[in-house]
């Protein structure tokens, strides 16, 4: 039983991290607080529910390809928002922030039940994904383990462009001096631009993974922004690798919480971003994503 | 010529039109439209709207026309007591209903206390409106949340394989309510039955996957589940892959909307729920049938537990008006306590003075996959009267003297 609540435990962090890491980065180079960035997961939940029959219906490559283009269509409406709203207030009161990225969470989630309906839509999973390893008796669910081995591939592909391309370069350079950078001839709009189409995509092929394990509706944003924003926290916002350590951290907590001490498992997250904060300011100023 | 008949038309119209605005009989429908509750709400309005169309179609309540006064709360309870408070004030409301979430339905029965309004509750079912926070004119129409956990552990207690119980619930006030209730009956009724400590998780948890690992660690024959909407269908479709059907039982809330949401995805059995009012396993009367094609005809599908509520209740108000002879609040209220009432739901239905409880019944029934439908239903399905599940007065006495 561990082991299977290490497996889920492991899944869950893995999405979390998935949709942290886009939070972290946009805040981290454009230091602002994307609140829609859950409803740019939801997004990416129904525009995968939309593209399954059509790509694929059944087959596991099916799905994948439409999380896939779920992701970038995702990051295209994440850049237009960029493009169209967001640009006009980068340095100006956290206030506008809030307005601007809260009225997206109230635009999408609209747009979504007028398109959708209010009720759950059920995102068909290839039949190969949904079965179990059964070893003594005990299930071993598959789609946790893909959804991990996925999760760490995008993982892996991140850190390798951040750590040896020249946009990564360009990345940790705006991050760690954005006036430097600009100054070196770096053009900043392109990398807000850049890290929040990255940062969308991210959300929408999270939302589009998961889909098939939930439920999918309309309300899905809020639920996903507060553990989001409670791993970043934890990681320290603006910092990728204290996300990855962070959701890994709520996942598994979590998980084993249930399995132990059920009655303490939600309160055992709160300690934890408790603990950081105090132990550790910088978990709230935000560090360097390197 | 012309002139003077299309004036004449005209003046009969603005007449009419008058008459009909000064004379209707205005029903305050406060309901989640969005938030949380925006679903089922929206089913319930449906079922209640197609009901006044019929009453005003032969003619009215009282020869009066009813008309619905729609309030979105948002499933919010400061924004729900605010608009029912409005509607009270200044609408000349002869009635309150709708409202779907429990905390909502609490701030509306304030409302309805203050100004003295009948309210009937379609949707939400908390048992504090009928003990700790009863109010004379409130009239819960459909069983409330503890007469459904003990319709289940009824159901429980008759399988007698059954040996381990597994309960687990959403971590806030009807989880735990349910699960306590559902427990209690389920000891008295099987005093040897091992009950394994409840787990709570935060309403609307997607990731169910621990949560069912941790319940199948005692290795249940059955999980008891007082969860709903997006939760139970994670729960649902997680529970597959953990063998949560392969290896136990599932005993959760099943109304339609969720049937129709699980759809394909739902496990072929060893799923068993509680529904308020499904229309399948009713009894098939020709006004069923008949309200079954209207509304297909109107909304394009089968009416979901919820319709059936708004519809019934609407009907139930207009018999207790017209029994009243007249809309004022406590005549009616005083009709409701006395009459009987027949509905699609259940026949002879009473309710209560006391705590303002119909005797309405739970169904809890078996998963099935009839090809009739387009979605799965239930087989097997047992009507609990609502007598065996209400607490009795001594019961809910000693509870408001508790409370106090």
């Amino acid at each position: 039983m561990i082991w299977v609540q290490l497996v889920n435990g492991l899944m869950e962090g893995m999405m979390l991290f998935l949709i942290a890491s886009g939070l972290t980065l946009i805040f981290g180079v454009s230091r602002i607080v994307n609140f829609a960035h859950g409803s740019l997961y939801m997004l990416g939940a129904f525009l995968t529910y939309a593209l399954v029959p059509l790509i694929g219906p059944g087959s596991v490559a099916g799905f994948f390809a439409s999380v896939l283009l779920a992701g970038l269509l995702t990051a295209a409406i994440g850049t237009a928002f960029e493009m169209l709203a967001l640009r006009r207030i980068y340095g100006s009161d956290p206030l506008m922030q809030l307005i601007i990225t809260v009225a997206l969470v109230f635009i999408i989630r609209d747009v979504v039940r007028w398109i959708w309906g209010a009720n759950s839509v059920m995102v068909p999973a290839p039949d190969a994904l949904m079965g179990a390893f059964i070893i003594n008796d005990t299930y071993y669910p598959v789609f946790p383990f893909v959804i991990f081995g996925a999760g760490l591939v995008v993982v892996l592909a991140m850190i390798g462009i951040i750590r040896f391309t020249r946009a990564g370069i360009i990345l940790r350079a705006g991050t760690d001096d954005r006036g430097m950078a600009a100054l070196l001839g770096v053009n900043e709009r392109l990398i807000f631009t850049g890290v929040f189409a990255s940062g969308s995509f991210l959300a929408g092929i999270a939302g589009g993974m998961a889909a098939p394990y939930g439920d999918v509706n309309y309300l899905l944003d809020t639920t996903v922004i507060v553990t989001a924003f409670i791993v970043c926290v934890i990681g320290g916002l603006g910092n990728l690798y204290g996300a990855l350590a962070g959701a890994m951290l709520v996942g598994v907590t979590k998980a084993m919480g249930v399995l132990f001490f059920p009655r303490l498992s939600m309160v055992l997250i709160f300690l934890i971003m408790a603990v950081v904060l105090i132990a550790r300011s910088l978990g709230r100023q935000g560090g360097p994503a390197r | 010529m012309i002139t003077r008949i299309l004036t004449g038309v005209s003046v009969l119209a603005l007449t009419a039109g008058a008459a009909l605005a000064a004379d209707a009989i205005k029903v305050g429908y406060v309901t989640g439209l969005t938030g949380a509750c925006a679903p089922i709400s929206e089913d319930g309005l449906n079922g209640s709207k197609l009901a006044v169309e019929m009453l005003n179609a032969s003619g009215g309540v009282l020869g009066q026309p009813l008309e619905l006064v729609i309030r979105d709360s948002q499933t919010k309870p400061e924004e729900g007591g605010k608009q029912a408070r409005e509607l009270a004030a200044a609408e000349g409301i002869s009635l309150l209903t709708g409202v779907c979430s429990s905390s909502v339905l609490l701030a509306v029965t304030e409302v309805a206390k203050e100004f003295k309004i009948p309210h009937l509750a379609i949707i939400g079912s908390t048992q504090k409106a009928n003990i700790e926070a009863y109010n004379p004119y409130f009239i819960q129409t459909q069983a409330n949340a503890t007469m459904e956990a003990l319709a289940a552990a009824e159901y429980v207690a008759k399988k007698s394989e059954w040996t381990k119980i597994a309960p687990m619930g959403f971590d806030y006030e009807w989880g735990h309510t349910s699960v306590d209730a559902f427990v209690g009956r389920l000891k008295e009724l099987r005093p040897e039955m091992e009950i394994a400590d409840p787990i709570f998780m935060k309403v609307g948890e997607q990731n169910m996957g621990p949560y069912v690992t941790a319940a199948l660690s005692t290795n249940p024959d059955a999980v008891y589940a007082a969860v709903f909407g997006g939760g139970l269908v994670s729960l649902i479709k997680q529970g597959q892959s953990f063998g949560l059907f392969a290896k136990s039982n599932l005993v959760t809330l099943l109304t339609v909307d969720t049937l129709q949401s699980m759809g394909n995805a739902m496990p072929k059995e060893r799923v068993f729920g509680v529904a308020r009012a499904p229309f399948f396993a009713l009894e098939q009367t020709p006004e069923l049938a008949a309200f079954i094609e209207a509304y297909q005809a109107v909304y394009n599908e089968y009416p979901t537990d919820w319709a059936i509520n708004g519809y019934d209740s609407m009907m139930w108000y207009a018999a207790a008006a017209t029994a009243a002879g007249t809309t004022e609040s406590d005549a009616v209220i005083a009709a409701f306590q006395t009459g009987s009432f027949d509905g699609l739901k259940a026949k002879g239905l009473t309710v209560r003075a006391f705590d303002g409880q119909m005797n309405a019944p739970a169904y809890v029934g078996e998963v099935n996959f009839d090809p009739s439908f387009p979605f799965p239903t239930m087989k097997n399905v047992e009507k609990f009267a609502g007598e065996a599940l209400m607490f009795s007065e001594e019961t809910i006495q000693a509870m408001r003297d508790a409370a106090k």
